[in-house]
């Protein structure tokens, strides 16, 4: 009994902290953002939604948030087959120089952002697809693809390769044991990633920077060139936007899959 | 009594003879002129900066040719490669007319992205100021002039403002002061406190390192344009080495902030206006026309008095709060207390300055 | 209605086939195409075929770390702003000459084993208490804590942090409450540290969930019933056997923590920067791409031998360990 309750003691306090600390910036946030004072503060100064009708009016917005989607769906799009397939390599089939290939695979995150991000502008110029939305989308793949190989990997490393080897001992040929076995064993890894990869290009701003201009910006570009400028609380107001995506996307994913299922391993 | 109605009926003509004139200019060229792009971009700066340039000239331009700006508020330093490499690279360049800082734009001008603005009408006439120092014709214009004022709030002051630079290193205002992130603003104005002259730069500047050391011992906050107006808001420090721009802002906000210049005097420096080359023609026209209207006497007027800066085009009346400002310079005396450094200097020290501040306070 | 042998087994496979779902006829038909395409002898090629595109796509940051290198072999020429057309290594020696750079970077490395560490510590009863938590409305709780300050990005998170942790913030105002006087709890490394481990914990204990969920609950139970206390259990059964997804996670958080931009630069107050912030002044404030190249390649050669370092000790169990299968 005291083993179970000094268990639970530890593993809830840690939780909780971090539940928290999580939790804290964005309910400050969201507070702040029903202002109606000028600037950015908590407790806030009385209550309006003032600073929501600035931000729906603001010149370009809406724009700018479905260039946002584009790009993610493009870049959600790309990572599915791409990370997958490398993952299930990587997870599958042996390689000379394995640790050389994990390592090339990690170059989008030992590089920093600001790197790829200028080297990107260079090499797409170079090309002449600088300007062009989509290339921002295969950008934005590259930079987080770890994210999705590392999803799948860690499913794939939770299935047994008896599995599969059982599949082809009943008669299955490879496709079919791919997409009837390996495929839906890997499906929580497969929808984490795909989630990830949609948040991560929904928020990115760095390497976008430097990628579009301003007939191609994207929101977290605007966000962060405004927040440069003046700080006013429209930029809370965008942010308890962000938080309403986020729940939308939770929902829909909970409807459709389940929650549940990124804590299954098989 | 009569100055103001006359203001007025002054203005109202500028306007029109400035439509007017934008007319006639696009009248040699009427092939450009059919081709009139539906919209220019420009490059600017947010918050209190853009709005003035959005009133003082953008709409007005806008008005008088049909010619819709959009405008673009990439970071100055981040448009900079953009720039470069779209003209390297024999790309359009992202923007039309680049508003940068002077030292900035000579940078652009000396790297050869830059078109010639010396064919401009209204050039004629404008302060001296207005040709940039070090450069062969007109790579860009300079705007206006601006001062890094000691910007305070007066809670903190109660026996008036502070009368030298040495409050930065008081150890009362320990973890609550500010300067910009690079020391720009600042970096010759240290060598000063700490002791040299203005003879020593830019060969000697170790007064001014050595002073930068015992800032840094007071724990300073080091940021930008807005750090500064949300850390006066948020009661985070005293005292500031920032552009009176953003303290006038912060005062009209309703913040207890105010300016001095201390003994020691203050940096004062300029902005311009460019275009990047590698332009449709007809784009390139038009960009030049926009840098044109901005000079303006009405543009000037307006733009400038929203920005509370000194206008490189002449005899024009300082806004209220401003008259008799010492960060509001006109006169040759105002001039003197304040410290100007050319930019072929800065160009080829700035750089120095700016690693060796940060080697000091990354510390 | 007799029919002769072949015929009616001809009349049965018809009929079987008739009877098959569409979905397998798709399946039977790819069967063929790739047994065409791609003829049994290649099969062993098979890994680098599904590797191809992953590597292909990274491929772009190799050519863009080829124009680093060539950038960081040249000196700027400050009377034209652009690079000299001769090579030389002055841009490394810059690095080397200036010590700023070295304490920055050790700063940052710092930084990423701090983070990382504490990262772990708290991402991992997380996780765990997330795959074994009973109630199911709990578990939702736990998830959506989880997903939502991830759905807002780390600008807007530094920004709470700001109004939380500020001079005259909610935390400051509470001591006052108290009668305490406020303190500076923000623009110094600890709050960079603290910020950045916020950032990382959703990413953490997402690609930790799958390791923990793969260790049957059994597992637990037969070391408890051997007689090992809860923490034995941690450590020497479940730690070990979630090793594969806590190097991964480990290693994302380390790389994502050192070349982090945004937080230092938001909640450092300009004193702490990062190294990616160093890259930046290079290429940007000083204008100098040699320089901000060279910064560059240092701090990927860096990250890179550190990576392969993790991969080297952990990395085999990494890649080939089964988690809890």
């Amino acid at each position: 009994m005291k083993n179970a309750f000094s268990k639970k003691l530890v593993l809830w306090s840690l939780v909780w902290f971090s539940v928290i600390t999580l939790s804290l910036p964005t309910i400050i946030v969201v507070g702040a953002s029903f202002t109606a004072g000028d600037i950015i503060q908590f407790p806030p100064e009385g209550f309006s939604l003032r600073w929501y009708q600035k931000l729906w009016e603001l010149e370009g917005f809406k724009q700018a948030l479905g260039r946002t989607v584009y790009v993610s769906v493009i870049c959600t799009l790309l990572a599915l087959p791409v990370g997958t397939l490398a993952a299930i390599a990587l997870a599958r089939y042996r390689f000379c120089f394995a640790n050389l290939i994990q390592v090339y695979l990690m170059l989008p995150f030992t590089i920093p952002l600001v790197v790829s991000g200028i080297s990107m502008m260079i090499f797409f110029g170079e090309i002449r697809i600088l300007g062009k939305l989509w290339p921002v989308g295969v950008a934005l793949c590259l930079i987080n693809i770890p994210f999705m190989i590392w999803s799948v990997t860690a499913s794939i490393n939770a299935l047994d390769p008896e599995l599969e080897n059982a599949s082809y001992n009943c008669g299955a040929p490879p496709v079919q044991t791919f997409f009837s076995v390996t495929l839906p064993s890997v499906m929580p890894g497969i929808i984490t990633g795909a989630l990830l990869m949609f948040i991560l290009a929904f928020n990115e701003f760095l390497v976008s920077l430097f990628l579009t201009d301003s007939r191609t910006v994207t929101l977290p570009v605007q966000i962060y060139n405004s927040i440069r400028s003046v700080i006013t609380p429209d930029l809370a107001a965008v942010s308890v936007l962000y938080i309403i995506i986020a729940l939308v996307a939770i929902w829909l994913l909970d409807r459709l899959v389940g929650l549940e299922i990124f804590l299954r391993s098989k | 009594m009569t100055r103001k109605p006359i203001f007025l009926t002054s203005r109202r003509t500028v306007l029109k003879t400035g439509a007017a004139a934008a007319g006639m200019l696009a009248m040699p060229a009427i092939l450009k002129a059919q081709d009139k792009p539906g919209e220019i971009i420009v490059r600017a700066w947010g918050g209190a900066w853009g709005d003035a340039l959005r009133e003082g000239v953008a709409d007005p331009f806008t008005a008088a040719t049909g010619i819709n700006v959009r405008f673009d508020f990439t970071e100055d330093n981040e448009i900079k490669p953009k720039i470069w490499s779209a003209v390297d690279q024999g790309r359009v360049p992202p923007i039309h007319v680049n508003w940068d800082t002077t030292t900035n734009a000579t940078i652009s001008a000396l790297r050869g992205v830059t078109v010639d603005l010396s064919d401009l009408s209204n050039l004629d006439g404008l302060l001296p100021l207005a040709k940039p120092a070090g450069l062969d014709g007109y790579p860009l214009v300079n705007t206006y002039a601006y001062v890094y004022v000691c910007a305070y709030r007066k809670e903190a002051f109660p026996d008036g403002p502070p009368k030298s630079w040495n409050v930065l290193i008081d150890p009362k205002f320990k973890g609550r002061i500010a300067l910009y992130d690079d020391g720009i603003g600042f970096n010759p104005i240290a060598v000063l406190a700490g002791g040299g002259t203005l003879a020593d730069i830019p060969d000697n500047m170790e007064p001014g390192y050595a002073f930068y050391r015992k800032v840094r011992d007071n724990n300073p906050l080091l940021g930008e344009d807005p750090d500064f107006t949300s850390w006066f808001q948020n009661g985070e420090i005293d005292v500031a080495c920032t552009i009176s721009v953003n303290a006038r802002e912060a005062k009209q906000n309703g913040i207890d902030v105010e300016w001095t210049i201390p003994e020691e005097g203050c940096k004062v420096d300029t902005d311009g206006l460019w275009v990047p080359r590698g332009l449709p023609a007809n784009e390139e026209h038009w960009a030049k026309e926009f840098v044109n209207f901005a000079l303006s006497r009405d543009a000037q007027q307006k733009w400038c008095s929203l920005l509370g800066l000194p206008p490189v085009y002449p005899g024009l009346e300082p806004p209220a709060d401003l008259v008799g400002d010492p960060a509001y310079p006109t006169t040759e005396a105002d001039f003197a207390r304040l410290i100007s450094i050319p930019s072929p200097i800065l160009v080829e020290n700035q750089p120095i300055w700016f690693s060796r501040f940060n080697e000091i306070f990354q510390g | 209605m007799l029919l002769p042998g072949a015929t009616r087994r001809e009349f049965m496979k018809r009929e079987q086939e008739n009877r098959l779902p569409l979905s397998w006829k798709l399946l039977d038909g790819m069967e063929r195409v790739v047994a065409f395409v791609w003829p049994s002898r290649f099969r062993h090629a098979v890994g680098w075929w599904f590797l191809l595109p992953a590597l292909a796509l990274v491929g772009i940051l190799l050519i863009g770390l080829g124009y680093m290198v060539q950038y960081s072999l040249h000196e700027l020429d400050i009377s034209t702003y652009r690079l000299r057309a001769d090579y030389s290594l002055a841009n490394f020696a810059t690095f080397l000459e200036r010590p700023v750079y070295m304490r920055v970077l050790v700063r940052t490395l710092l930084a990423s084993v701090i983070v990382t560490g504490v990262t772990m510590v708290l991402a991992f009863p997380y996780a765990y208490q997330l795959v074994r938590v009973r109630s199911a409305a709990m578990r939702k709780f736990l998830l959506i804590a989880l997903f939502l300050p991830f759905f807002i990005g780390q600008v807007v998170r530094a920004y709470g942090w700001l109004i939380i942790l500020g001079r005259e913030g909610l935390v400051n105002g509470i001591l006052g409450q108290f009668g305490i006087a406020p303190l500076n709890l923000l623009f110094n490394y600890p709050s960079v540290v603290f910020g950045l481990i916020q950032y990382m914990l959703p990413f953490a204990v997402l690609l930790i969930i799958p390791a923990v969920a793969a260790i049957s609950e059994d597992v637990e139970l037969a070391s408890e019933g051997l007689g090992a206390n809860w923490w034995a259990t941690f450590r020497h059964v479940l730690l070990p056997m979630a090793r594969p997804g806590l190097v991964g996670a480990g290693i994302v958080v380390f790389t994502l923590t050192m070349t982090d931009f945004a937080m230092p630069e938001i909640m450092g107050g300009g004193k702490n920067d990062f190294f990616a912030s160093a890259i930046y002044d290079g290429f940007f404030q000083l204008s100098n791409p040699g320089l901000g190249a060279a910064l560059s390649i240092i701090l990927v050669v860096v990250g890179s031998v550190i990576v392969s370092g993790a991969f080297f000790l952990a990395g085999a169990a990494s890649l080939k360990a089964r988690g809890g299968g």
